[in-house]
């Protein structure tokens, strides 16, 4: 099977910190997968989203996103990928229309094949029947369902999403998680961030749990809970993992 | 790469369209405010004597010397004699009354019988140096006073000009009188001077015949002064309150495009729309000169409209219209060079700034003081040395200094390319440092 991304031993210290954010984080994820990387508040989540996404660079390490160069070439391994960020990163004062137009054309789309991607990512996320109200006017769910479209509005092969259910209601969730495992079906590769644990334990088929930027568990999320006896789901191996002290 | 720059062109002006309170800075306030300084700055002007000043003239002798100082009046060229007031002539206490409200800044009475007197009184002059003892029993004639009121407001200056033109009118009045009065006298006393000294020799009756006297010679001045603004071209007049404002003022709205474009990459990075902008097959560069033609784009619109005000609607208010000057292209290039160094001025302060409070604070306190030292409130010329010296700073001033170029000392492409140059490497050293920080900021976090 084709490796949708493959990445080694990046390494990422911020500017003013004296601690590496990520030490040296390998990953491997096959194509068509939806891979969850998981990990307490300042593991290193978004940062390893940042630079896998080609948004920010490693200071050190490798990124081969469907066997490009993504440190090299950015602009080529950009056209494979599609980010849905924790923020609901929209133009609040324009439609979800006018957004997914706008995007849609910095992608490269024109015409037939615009309009087409507008309305097939409306449909999705279930937005189809208020394409014309203005991004503020949405309630928290449909901002996320908003975001979402925006990210898969070019098809990307490599769907990142930084958690992209934080702070909705559990129906917009449950659309959210049934849209993403569609993505799945259809061949998408989706790398997944969550605090949420039972939504991984269902959702993904490999997890990887990091903390302080190193990875610290890997594997299925069954067979991880399987390696002991104490562990009922995942959200005991996460505590059990990364302890019970509070992160801020 | 073009239909990216399209694609961002139409997304901010969409966004700057549904920003109401950002049009409202943009078109509304620069509207206002040229047309409130250029009626305010005409008032200021015919104050200060800068512009054609109407005066009130109220004639209560009926003879023609009165005429004769309202025609020495107009000769000086800078002033306008009004007679009248809504068709009837008009009485010293309604003059008063008028200067007293600011409607004019000048009245002049002539007061009753004071050609009579005036005519008089020269005649005793004359007659007395000429017959010495002739006429030193008669009782010299009194000339009643010349009056004139003044708007208090007005400066003394031009005060000063003003009874020195009066001045200037009833000394030509005064000599052309004494001129009369000689010419008719001195042939009589030439007849009796000559009776005088050939009395002894029995010729009394002798009739000498004296040429009369010609003093049309006294109207013509031997030496004139001819007053002429140092022009390059075909202008004549010193800045109007309309040229020295709509480019001032277009300037200053120019540059207040910065609130809402700063905003607008502020509100960019902090909801994630730039990062997420950064993963998507499309340069910074790109992204940045779209959002730069949008707001030019609206710049030059925002030019026209203070044109087109200045142009047509101030002159129905009461103002000079606007004079352009001949040079379109130059006043295209400097308009483009001053909303380059605009736009990047809003790029800049939306780098460096964290937030939109912020960022709409010090945005418009630099451009009020950059206006305020550039020339835009108070002309450089009455500033004290040193802040002329600041003023040279003010990228306003170099605009500025452009323009009044173009429209008042006839300058072309050649003569404004110093300031072009200066906004346009002012545009592109303000673009570097944004993108060397805003891009390694979101490249190396």
């Amino acid at each position: 099977m084709e490796k949708a991304l493959v990445c080694q031993n990046i390494v990422k210290t911020y500017r003013g910190s004296s601690e590496p954010s990520l030490d040296g984080l390998d990953l491997s994820i096959d194509e068509g997968m939806i891979f969850g990387l998981l990990g307490p508040n300042g593991a290193g989540k978004t940062t390893s989203i940042s630079i896998l996404s080609t948004l920010m660079k490693p200071d050190r390490g490798q990124i081969k996103i469907y066997g490009i160069d993504a440190l090299k070439h950015p602009d080529q391994a950009r056209r494979l990928i599609g980010l849905v960020p924790q923020d609901i990163a929209l133009y609040p004062n324009l439609t979800v229309k006018e957004n997914l137009r706008y995007f849609g054309r910095i992608h490269g789309l024109k015409g037939k094949k615009l309009n087409q991607g507008i309305q097939k990512s409306l449909d999705l996320v279930g937005l189809s029947d208020c394409p014309d109200r203005k991004i503020n006017t949405y309630s928290g769910g449909m901002k996320r369902r908003a975001n979402l479209a925006v990210g898969i509005l070019h098809e990307p092969r490599l769907l990142f999403l930084d958690e992209p259910t934080v702070g909705i209601d559990t129906q917009s969730r449950n659309m959210i998680l049934e849209k993403l495992v569609d993505l799945k079906n259809k061949g998408t590769t989706i790398i997944y961030t969550t605090h949420y644990m039972e939504e991984a334990q269902k959702l993904c088929a490999f997890i990887e749990i990091i903390d302080e930027g190193k990875m610290i568990a890997q594997g299925a999320p069954l067979d991880l809970i399987n390696q002991s006896e104490e562990y009922s789901d995942l959200n005991d191996l996460f505590l059990s993992l990364t302890g019970k002290s509070l992160r801020d | 790469m073009l239909y990216q720059i399209y694609a961002t062109i139409i997304k901010e002006l969409l966004l700057l369209w549904r920003d109401r309170a950002g049009m409202l800075v943009l078109f509304v306030m620069p509207a206002v405010l040229v047309v409130v300084m250029s009626l305010v700055q005409e008032n200021i002007l015919i104050i200060m004597g800068e512009t054609s000043t109407k005066m009130l003239f109220v004639e209560l002798d009926g003879d023609p010397l009165g005429r004769t100082i309202e025609e020495k009046l107009i000769e000086s060229g800078s002033i306008e004699v009004v007679k009248e007031i809504d068709g009837r002539q008009i009485t010293e206490k309604e003059a008063l009354s008028a200067i007293l409200n600011g409607n004019f800044q000048f009245c002049v009475i002539i007061p009753k019988g004071f050609s009579k007197a005036v005519k008089a009184r020269t005649r005793q002059s004359v007659s007395r140096s000429l017959f010495n003892d002739s006429v030193t029993d008669e009782i010299e004639t009194s000339i009643p006073d010349l009056v004139v009121y003044f708007d208090p407001a007005v400066r003394g200056g031009f005060r000063s000009s003003v009874l020195n033109a009066l001045n200037q009118a009833t000394l030509g009045m005064e000599i052309k009188e004494k001129m009369k009065m000689f010419s008719e006298l001195v042939p009589k006393k030439i007849n009796q001077s000559v009776k005088e000294m050939l009395s002894p020799f029995g010729a009394e009756d002798l009739a000498v015949d004296v040429a009369e006297m010609q003093f049309k010679w006294n109207e013509k001045r031997l030496l004139e002064i001819s007053e002429n603004p140092a022009t390059s071209s075909i202008f004549e007049k010193t800045p109007s309150s309309v040229q020295q404002n709509v480019p001032a003022w277009a300037l200053f709205g120019m540059f207040f495009i910065v609130v809402p474009m700063a905003g607008a990459l502020i509100r960019e990075k902090q909801d994630g729309t730039l990062s997420r902008l950064m993963t998507m097959p499309v340069s910074y560069l790109t992204l940045i000169f779209g959002k730069v033609l949008a707001y030019i784009f609206v710049c030059l619109s925002q030019f026209a409209l203070i044109l087109i005000i200045g142009r047509y609607v101030l002159p129905m208010l009461g103002t000079p219209m606007l004079e352009m000057g001949t040079n379109p292209v130059a006043i295209f290039i400097i308009t483009l060079s001053a909303a380059l160094a605009a736009t990047g001025y809003g790029i800049l302060l939306g780098t460096f700034s964290s937030s939109f409070e912020q960022a709409s604070m010090f945005g418009p306190i630099s451009i009020v003081i950059a206006a305020a030292i550039g020339g835009i409130m108070v002309p450089v010329y009455a500033m004290p040395k040193m802040m002329k010296a600041l003023s040279m700073l003010s990228p306003l001033n170099w605009g500025h200094d452009a323009f009044l170029d173009i429209f008042i000392r006839g300058g072309d492409v050649r003569s404004i390319m110093p300031e072009a140059g200066s906004l346009f490497l002012l545009f592109l050293v303000m673009m570097l440092i944004s993108w060397f920080f805003l891009f390694r900021k979101i490249r190396t976090g």
